[in-house]
């Protein structure tokens, strides 16, 4: 059996994120791989005799760059949303994958939220709030217009269907 | 309602002038606790006698608590006007905190053993939502409380009359406090507890090591009569009773609690069912309640008790009461025998299932708990797999509610029957909200 299905979109496709989540989380990545790799290179020329705790940390760091660059592609990938008659899908992961369906209705609030590095791509993140916390429903690299245009459609809908608790 | 007295409204009632004396009681006591744990564990004090060290700590914070109390006493004051609650406070910091009737969630009234020694009680309101939900006026005599509790339910309920009548309250049940204790005996942490202790014991006579046996027969001790202390005595003379607002629930042996559960806050109910209890075919209710998202209160027993102990048939009448037409009969879609490297034995006991007015989930073979969310209450519904259930063709699905007892969750399920529940609760929640 094949569970490809299990995460299909209920009617219509998944809207897809944009790929500048990937090039922000590439270049956090390389920010910490390269911080990594300089304190490898003071460790190598302060400790010589002990040059091997040096090259491990280089080559973790090295190692683990490559690994996120992999991984911020795939992530970004498997994200998807859409917006059905009644509720709002989100998907995302690769390994641990993960569907959660928010009725309008239950919507208490909606956030969106850039950091510097969004800001200068031009990305956001919208968050949905309901009275549970495991809801967890948030979706990264939204364009910034598409992250507006989502939180206006989600507060509208939310205020046509609020249910109150 | 109009400002008839616009004078007395703006300035505010007072909490009662003994609060000062209760909160200096408390103070004092809980300094002399502090201390005794390091009397106990035998840290010196220099020169000083124990029992002088104590003395000097329980005057000093009868004092001191009785003087913070007093000057708090004096700069609290609190406002019911048309629209909300305001609770004026603070010395150097103001602070005034407003409570709109709507948002109220529930109103309690606890009355710990000092304050009740008083005849003073304090009020709880839970506000939906956030951390700082809670807010407590204290003290004020009980009478005055029970008042204002009144009055805040009816306004809370959109009753605009400044008296609300007192409504009409039959009692449901009332759990002899015996039948609390056996449960308690009977309950699996006691138990471990007890045969920990005893083991403890049985070890130090054979090897006739003193020093073993007080090392680990206090924390035991503690756990032991911890286990006591908040089943049996907060749970003391438990009455569950019906109104037209909500359900009431009363129990307490030196500190009492009065708490009230409005029908439409519940979220869903787990009906608890621990190993040994489950063969005497006992069950213990808990509830969700937006507002307590979970919090055990100050007196260290969680306020989303509804009925400690109880048999089934009484256990169900009380859920079809709290949420119409919710039972935990319903049919269930058991989880796969292939998903048994997830939980050797718990598989077995894993199901969900759902009708027309709750979604059901069940699980676990040591404490079962069966949780019941009703249509309208589903916050979200979620489906997970990670990379070992790909493996085994199975999916985790998840209704959400608001923290608390209640998890209704169906772990390992079949990816086919997984996919078609979520579809359905979906459609379910929805025709619900209608």
């Amino acid at each position: 059996m094949d569970d490809l299905f299990l995460f299909a979109p209920v009617g219509g496709a998944w809207q897809s994120v944009s790929p500048r989540l990937a090039s922000v989380r590439r270049i956090l990545v390389a920010g910490v791989a390269a911080a990594a790799l300089v304190a490898g290179a003071v460790l190598l020329l302060v400790l010589p005799h002990l040059w091997w705790i040096g090259t491990v940390v280089a080559a973790l760091a090295v190692a683990g760059a490559a690994w996120g660059w992999i991984w911020a592609g795939r992530n970004q990938r498997s994200w998807g949303y859409a917006e059905e008659a009644d509720d709002l899908l989100v998907t995302r992961g690769v390994l641990f994958r993960r569907l959660v369906a928010i009725p309008y209705g239950r919507m208490q609030f909606v956030d969106v939220q850039a950091g510097p590095i969004d800001r200068a791509f031009g990305i956001a993140k919208v968050t949905l709030h309901t009275a549970s916390s495991e809801t967890a429903a948030d979706i990264p690299g939204l364009p910034a217009a598409e992250a507006t245009r989502l939180r206006n459609r989600l507060t509208e809908l939310g205020e046509s269907r609020g249910a109150g608790l | 309602m109009a400002p008839v007295s616009d004078g007395v409204e703006a300035v505010g009632r007072r909490t009662h002038p003994l609060t000062a004396v209760a909160q200096g009681v408390i103070m004092a006591v809980a300094v002399a606790a502090g201390l005794f744990g390091t009397i106990v564990t035998g840290d010196g004090f220099g020169d000083l006698h124990p029992v002088l060290v104590v003395l000097v700590a329980l005057a000093g914070g009868l004092v001191l608590g009785m003087i913070g109390g007093y000057v708090g006493w004096l700069f609290t004051r609190y406002v019911i006007d048309g629209t909300e609650l305001r609770i004026m406070s603070g010395v150097v910091t103001k602070s005034s905190r407003r409570i709109p009737y709507e948002r109220i969630q529930s109103v309690d009234i606890a009355e710990p053993v000092i304050a009740r020694a008083l005849g003073l009680a304090e009020l709880r309101i839970e506000m939906a939502g956030g951390k700082d939900s809670r807010t407590s006026l204290k003290f004020l005599r009980l009478a005055d409380a029970r008042d204002l509790r009144r009055v805040l339910l009816g306004r809370a309920h959109g009753e605009q009359a400044a008296e609300p009548a007192e409504e009409h309250r039959s009692v449901i049940t009332r759990v002899p406090p015996d039948r609390v204790m056996i449960g308690t005996v009977l309950s699996l942490d006691f138990l471990a507890a007890a045969a920990g202790a005893l083991v403890l014991v049985v070890l130090a006579v054979w090897f006739g090591g003193i020093v073993v046996l007080l090392g680990g027969i206090l924390p035991l001790g503690t756990w032991l009569a911890q286990i006591v202390a908040r089943r049996v005595l907060q749970q003391w003379d438990f009455t569950l009773s019906r109104g037209e607002r909500g359900l009431r629930i009363q129990r307490g042996l030196l500190s009492r609690t009065s708490q009230t559960i409005p029908y439409d806050r519940v979220q869903g109910i787990a009906v608890k069912e621990p190993f040994v209890w489950r063969r005497l075919g006992w069950q213990r209710l808990e509830v969700d309640i937006a507002g307590y998202a979970g919090q055990d209160g100050d007196d260290g027993t969680s306020s989303s008790t509804l009925l400690p102990i109880s048999d089934p048939r009484l256990a169900a009448a009380v859920v079809a009461e709290l949420m119409a037409g919710a039972t935990s009969d319903v049919v269930p879609t058991p989880v796969p025998r292939r998903s048994w490297p997830f939980a050797p034995i718990g598989w077995r006991h894993r199901w969900i299932g759902a009708d027309e007015s709750a979604f059901v989930a069940r699980q676990g073979w040591i404490e079962r708990t069966t949780s019941i969310v009703p249509h309208p209450r589903t916050q979200s519904v979620a489906l997970s797999q990670g990379p070992l259930q790909r493996w085994r063709h199975v999916a985790t699905l998840a209704v959400h509610t608001p923290s608390g007892p209640v998890n209704a969750v169906g772990r390992h399920l079949d990816a086919g029957d997984a996919r078609a529940a979520l579809l359905a609760q979906l459609d379910r929640a929805r025709a619900s909200r209608r």
